[in-house]
């Protein structure tokens, strides 16, 4: 099946606009369900395109973005299915099994780019120092655009190179694998940078304390697999209850009038 | 690097942000997401949703700006579509030149629980049903599905983003009132907080793990398992205080300690350590 310029154009704006929404937008026009539409819309097939996108999408409910973990990604698996459906007239099943080594390559890619995005925000400090709001806006607007783009081009790439390029990409990949092992390692850790730049701030001596507490209630809560959704919350409560009581004591020791030889040029705001 | 700076130059409070400027910023909010990484995951984002609302603020204070952005800027995580509530409050503390000490502990301790409610209620809830109905109605071939989840789902969505703002802009504007009077208590109470969620996330978002084993014939030693046996979530935990001594003793930069992490994941994934 060949494509019209037309045709891969409209492809490659799509995939530019719903890889940027998988994270951002309206965070909805990359289900599979919406793209299934609107591929097979371009590719002349709606109706394949919507009966592709509607099971695609019934295989992902159990396999959403939750507390930020990369499966492989619906994104672009939601594309290149309803392309080879259309292209090759499989059913979708099929269909979905070509698309998976894009929707590896997908995974990969935002592993790739939240990795290179880290260092980056160094940049964004020094704007911030600077007080460039503008400079603010443009970091934001152009690490969208790089998202939009990679994806841009696996999808066209998929919709030129068909299921053959799927094979040597997995060849690829499995040939390089430590290496995306090591980058998806070493962005799983990266996240205790900003932990430590806040405890840095944050953590005087007398908290230390109230940091293991903290990390002793996550790790026992984390082991009851049921409270898995509310474990912030629960957390979130013992330590306010914490917080609210030091806040209470202090206040009424204030007002009895202990320790108050420091406390008069402080409350002056 | 955030500033040392722990009070704001001009502590006279703000105008009220108008309702065109909240609303703007919940528009903003769209792309909290758009610089995501991995060492502060959206705090660049969030600083580009406030920053409307900051240059309001601090208009008449280039300095005070300054520090604002830069504070604005450490490590932030949130439920995507619960953050103008976390905005709302923020921007109100903001307006009322609260303590940064302050603001950033609000701002942490209401980061995190947002992520399980959010969860909750839209990748457990909305999005399975939604997407469960319109998902049968597109396989029965019909244009609706589609139409259908988009417009069930933006409509929460938006509902949610605009109602939260205005409400916890609100809440934290007369809040604030209360807390002026104690607030050097207030915010050692709130760092309280914060540090016991930074604690809490340290093990919750910590997923670090070794793969070694050591053959041992029919039953292989799994170090992972032995290290769990001595503190689970020894490794997320003896990390986040390596780096703490890095960053505070050491004077290492933010960059500098990515690259060490980086070196450490690709040369223990090529050893087959991760």
């Amino acid at each position: 099946m060949s494509y019209s310029a037309i045709q891969i154009l409209l492809v490659f704006i799509v995939a530019f606009i719903v890889a940027i929404d998988q994270f951002d937008l309206l965070e909805c026009l990359y289900q599979p369900i919406v793209t299934g539409a609107i591929i097979g819309a371009i590719l002349g097939d709606l109706h394949t395109g919507l009966i592709v996108g509607g099971t695609y999408q019934l295989m992902t409910i159990g396999n959403m973005p939750v507390g930020g973990a990369q499966p492989p990604n619906a994104v672009i698996g939601g594309i290149m299915a309803t392309v080879f459906a259309i292209s090759s007239g499989l059913d979708t099943t099929a269909a979905v099994g070509l698309a998976v080594p894009f929707a590896l390559i997908g995974q990969y890619m935002v592993t790739i780019l939240f990795t290179v995005m880290s260092p980056v925000m160094s940049v964004a400090d020094k704007l911030a120092e600077k007080g460039d709001t503008k400079g603010i806006v443009r970091l934001n607007y152009a690490a969208m655009a790089a998202l939009g783009l990679v994806f841009a081009i696996v999808c066209v790439a998929g919709l030129l190179g068909g299921a053959a390029l799927g094979e040597t990409l997995t060849a690829v990949s499995e040939k390089y694998s430590w290496f995306m092992n090591g980058l998806s390692a070493a962005g799983g850790m990266m996240r205790f940078v900003g932990f430590a730049i806040l405890l840095r701030i944050m953590l005087s001596n007398d908290f230390w304390g109230i940091y293991f507490a903290g990390f002793a209630l996550a790790t026992i809560i984390g082991y009851i697999p049921e409270l898995a959704g509310s474990a912030l919350i629960l957390i979130a409560f013992v330590g306010a209850a914490l917080a609210l009581y030091d806040y209470q004591t202090r206040c009424a020791m204030k007002a009895a009038g202990v320790g108050s030889s420091n406390g008069g040029d402080e409350d002056g705001i | 690097m955030a500033s040392n700076a722990t009070q704001y130059n001009n502590l006279t409070p703000a105008q009220p942000l108008d309702k065109k400027t909240l609303n703007k910023m919940v528009w903003r909010s769209l792309n909290l997401q758009g610089s995501f990484n991995y060492e502060r995951m959206q705090a660049a984002g969030w600083l580009y949703s406030i920053l409307p609302g900051l240059e309001k603020i601090h208009g008449d204070n280039e300095e005070d700006l300054k520090t604002s952005m830069q504070h604005n800027l450490e490590f932030f995580n949130t439920h995507p579509f619960l953050v103008t509530f976390v905005m709302g409050i923020i921007l109100s503390l903001e307006q009322q030149k609260a303590d940064i000490n302050t603001i950033r502990a609000v701002r942490v301790a209401a980061m995190g629980p947002l992520g399980g409610i959010g969860d909750a209620i839209f990748w457990f809830t909305l999005v399975p049903i939604t997407a469960g109905i319109t998902a049968n109605m597109a396989i029965q071939g019909s244009i609706a599905g589609p139409i259908l989840f988009l417009l069930i789902f933006n409509a929460v969505q938006f509902g949610v983003r605009f109602w939260l703002m205005h409400w916890s802009y609100n809440l934290g504007t007369k809040a604030i009132e209360l807390l002026t009077s104690n607030a050097k208590e207030f915010t050692r109470a709130a760092s309280m907080l914060g540090v016991f969620i930074v604690g809490a996330l340290t093990s919750n978002y910590g997923g670090t793990t070794v793969a070694l084993t050591i053959e041992n014939g029919e039953s292989p030693i799994v170090i992972q398992s032995i290290l769990d046996g001595v503190l689970p979530k020894m490794i997320p935990l003896a990390i986040t205080l390596g780096l703490f001594f890095l960053l505070k003793k050491k004077g290492w930069s933010p960059v500098k300690c990515i690259l060490l992490l980086l070196v450490i994941g690709l040369v223990g994934a090529f050893f087959g350590i991760f």
